[in-house]
């Protein structure tokens, strides 16, 4: 079964291959001139005195749970799809019902202003 | 062989991250360490025939729940020196009790009353995933014979969207924004003011017209 | 295929739990389309509908032992009682914190849906019979639970309390589904009537290991001594209102998770957990009884003296028996009652802006308001076992129990703990008829009728179980039979 999963591994290292070479062709082959005014984080200005780091609004974490819930959802989709012609009905309607539990939250998501980034 | 070979490479890369994750100095490193530790325990779980769980494991975890993650750490705006300082204080209790318990695990198992060989064969209630596919397979039986358990996962999801929507939305005041019914529906008359002046120079001012306070 | 041969389940013993989900879905429609500042509509809807789920549960799930849903789900005698007390209370905890929370700017739709969810986690526990429905059901159930009681969100106290109960509670959930685990390791199966049948068969360490996991998930959420560190803050930081639900259905869901999982899942493993269930209880008592003695604040007595009943509750359970197990849940259904309508009094006590919290606030009570103060010193008395009351029926099934199981030291022990419950119960009936209230009169009863006459039922039900305890004790000893 493992065998399967060449191809992907073929891939990985193409890609990370293919970066290396190209990062370490870019420092072989680009000149390189530092002078003191361009090493330093600003040409002009102020050097930066705060932490880069700022705290995030809590609606982005909002946004950021709702997306996984319906990423769940998507997940319990995908075995559905395959089997769908061996469950039959029942799996159909257990499916059904599943998916009408979360369409009910997304009423309430959608009706309490949730979705809306005022 | 290969794939013994390739359990032990990725579960003590798997540990490694693990132990990063609870030391890293930083919280975003630590949370890069469980990225690395997802990932690790990912490819176990394909060895060991889950594949559809390998992959929703690192399309939930890794896609979504770590974001969630770096979110809060980014939220919280943690003081790192002091994150620190508990560590080291309470390590001289945490250290003698997790040694404790790893000294009673070592002998209770190691006493042979514990034998991995005797353990039953398990009456999985699925096909040899060999033949099939984990996912096939999984799918036979969660629309079917799980299908209870199957749907109280969607009523914890539905819980999970109402607690999550109760707990962090907030009404915000004084935020400008643009009504485009009410815009539409404006009429003259609640804008548009005559006004008469009574003075003597007789010049007839007409009322201004003021979106922001029509009551004015 | 397995699907060959998937029976399609028997959906009519299953409508308690599918009608308490349309209920749940229902008010969560009605709710967000009313537009009622009072969420009336959804109180209303929430009531009937769990008044309905209780007859609905008698009428399709009694005198029945059966399992459907390919053996996840179960119907008996056990499941009908508790799911009952626990719509029973729920009922109740609508009903006495609606003019509570609407005073303080609580009263939210949310509030309704994450109780009845919740409720909806509670009897999927009591009929579940996979130790995978069991964990979905615990996770329902405490999900919400910890959602409710951050509900106040401008107060630190809520946040902290919400905060321990959560990571205390993951943790909790952590263990029992890591003993699950080893459960499923060494049986190779979810089914807890196989568990047993393999269990039964052959001894072997990986079962007792996981055991022990899944008692301590068990004891931590019931909030049994040492698993007990977040029942005060989560009692005293919890909007009363959910306190209430929390201290009472709550447990009633606990005895359900612990007949299932332990008290038959691992039935033949009885001589493994006898002796951390009676170590359990006797440091619950022992600690609940002298940390209690203390406190100044009610919710904190109630939540110090809460381990002493479940001390009570966990000795039923050490002798392993069918009258064991019944007493245990007579106990819990008759302290849940109880604890419920003292719950009433503090908030028909509290008003805008005032929590009747610490103990001075019932002095003199019975000069304000007499009918209340006898509602009072009923549960008081009841609460401590002076016998003529339900407690002290429940006690004596109890004791009896474990003395049947041969483990008379406990029963002594018991019967002390009693005893000194006696003194922080009764000092509370000192205060509401021996002393002079405060200067400025102390609180006045506040509520409308509907609360006072519910809180009143609830008040006369008590002490009716005392007079005649006899039914209720064979519907419940029934459930075993």
């Amino acid at each position: 079964m493992l065998a399967e999963y060449v191809p992907i591994l073929l891939f990985i290292i193409v890609g990370l291959g293919l970066g290396a070479v190209l990062i370490v062709a870019g420092f072989i082959l680009g000149p390189r001139r530092p002078d003191e005014e361009k090493l330093s984080p600003y040409e002009c200005g102020f050097e930066a005195f705060e932490d880069s780091r700022m705290r995030f609004d809590v609606r982005y974490y909002l946004v950021a749970l709702l997306f996984i819930i319906f990423d769940l959802e998507i997940a319990f989709l995908f075995p559905w799809a395959i089997v769908l012609d061996e469950v039959g009905l029942f799996g159909v309607a257990a499916m059904g019902l599943f998916l009408v539990i979360l369409l009910i939250g997304f009423l309430y998501e959608w009706k309490k202003g949730a979705l809306e980034w005022e | 062989m290969i794939e013994q070979i390739l359990f032990y490479v990725f579960a003590a890369v798997l540990i490694f991250a693990a132990t990063m994750v609870i030391t890293a100095r930083n919280p975003v490193h630590a949370a890069l360490f469980l990225v690395l530790a997802f990932f690790n325990s990912a490819v176990l779980w394909i060895i060991a025939g889950a594949e559809f769980l390998g992959i929703v494991l690192v399309l939930v975890y890794v896609g979504a729940v770590m974001v969630l993650f770096l979110f809060v750490v980014m939220m919280l705006d943690i003081n790192l020196a002091r994150l620190r300082e508990g560590f080291v204080r309470h390590l001289y209790i945490g250290v003698p009790v997790a040694a404790l318990i790893v000294v009673q695990m070592i002998l209770v198992l190691g006493s042979g009353a514990v034998d991995p060989g005797a353990l039953p064969d398990a009456t999985l209630p699925i096909p040899d995933p060999a033949e099939t596919g984990n996912t096939t397979v999984l799918g036979g039986v969660l629309y079917t014979v799980y299908v209870y358990p199957f749907e109280l996962a969607a009523v914890i999801l539905l819980v999970a969207i109402i607690a999550s929507i109760m707990l962090t939305l907030r009404r915000r005041e004084g935020v400008k924004h643009q009504d485009v019914a009410q815009q539409v529906r404006v009429r003259k008359e609640d804008r548009l003011r005559m006004a008469r002046s009574f003075g003597g120079s007789g010049s007839t001012s007409t009322g201004r017209n003021d979106n922001e306070h029509p009551d004015r | 295929m397995t699907t060959d041969a998937f029976e399609i389940p028997n959906l009519t013993l299953a409508l308690p739990e599918i009608w308490m989900l349309g209920v749940a879905c229902l008010v969560l429609v009605v709710d967000l389309f009313s537009g009622d500042r009072d969420h009336t509509p959804a109180y209303w809807v929430a009531q009937l509908g769990l008044l309905s789920a209780a007859l609905i549960t008698v009428q399709a799930q009694w005198g029945l032992d059966v399992t459907t849903f390919d053996g996840n789900y179960v119907a008996d005698a056990m499941a009908v009682v508790l799911k009952v007390t626990v719509l029973l209370l729920t009922f109740l905890a609508f009903a006495y914190s609606r003019d509570y929370l609407r005073e303080r700017g609580m009263l939210r739709g949310e509030f309704y849906l994450l109780s009845l969810f919740s409720t909806l986690g509670m009897m999927v526990i009591i009929s579940a019979h996979s130790l995978l429905v069991l964990y979905l059901g615990v996770e329902l159930m405490s999900l919400s639970l910890y959602a409710l009681v951050a509900m106040r969100r401008g107060s630190p106290a809520a946040s902290e309390a919400a905060m321990k109960y959560f990571v205390l509670g993951a943790l909790a959930s952590g263990m029992l589904l890591y003993g699950m685990s080893m459960l499923y390791g060494a049986t190779g199966s979810l089914d807890l009537a196989a568990i047993t049948d393999v269990a039964a068969a052959e001894s072997r360490l990986l079962l007792v290991f996981g055991l022990v996991f899944t008692v301590v998930g068990v004891a931590f959420k019931f909030g049994a001594v040492p698993f007990h560190m977040w029942v005060p803050d989560v009692y005293q930081g919890a909007p009363t209102a959910v306190t209430l639900f929390i201290a009472t259905a709550s447990k009633v869901a606990a005895v359900g998770l612990f007949i299932r999982l332990i008290g038959e899942g691992l039935e033949p493993l009885h001589g493994d957990w006898q002796n951390m269930v009676l170590l359990l209880a006797v440091a619950s008592i022992l600690i609940g009884n002298t940390v209690a003695l203390v406190q100044t604040n009610i919710k904190r007595m109630l939540a110090y003296s809460t381990f002493n009943h479940i001390g009570f509750i966990f000795l039923g359970f050490v002798a392993g028996s069918a009258e064991g197990y019944g007493a245990s849940m007579f106990y819990a259904v008759t302290y849940s009652f109880t604890v419920a309508a003292a719950f009433g009094v503090i908030m028909l006590l509290s008003r805008q802006g005032f929590e009747a919290e610490n103990l001075e606030d019932f002095k003199g009570l019975n000069e304000r308001s007499p009918l209340f103060a006898l509602v009072m010193l009923l549960l008081m008395v009841s609460l401590t076992g002076i016998p003529g009351t339900v407690g002290f029926y429940a006690k004596w099934l109890v004791i009896r129990s474990v003395v049947d199981a041969g483990v008379m030291w406990a029963a002594v022990f018991a019967v002390i703990g009693a005893v000194v419950g006696a003194f922080y119960y009764l000092r509370v009936v000192r205060l509401c008829y021996f002393d002079q209230p405060e200067a400025e009169g102390g609180p006045q009863p506040s509520g409308s009728g509907g609360f006072r006459f519910v809180l009143a039922a609830n008040g006369l039900s008590v002490l009716l179980l005392g007079l005649f305890p006899g039914a209720l004790v064979a519907v419940c000893m029934a459930a075993f039979g």
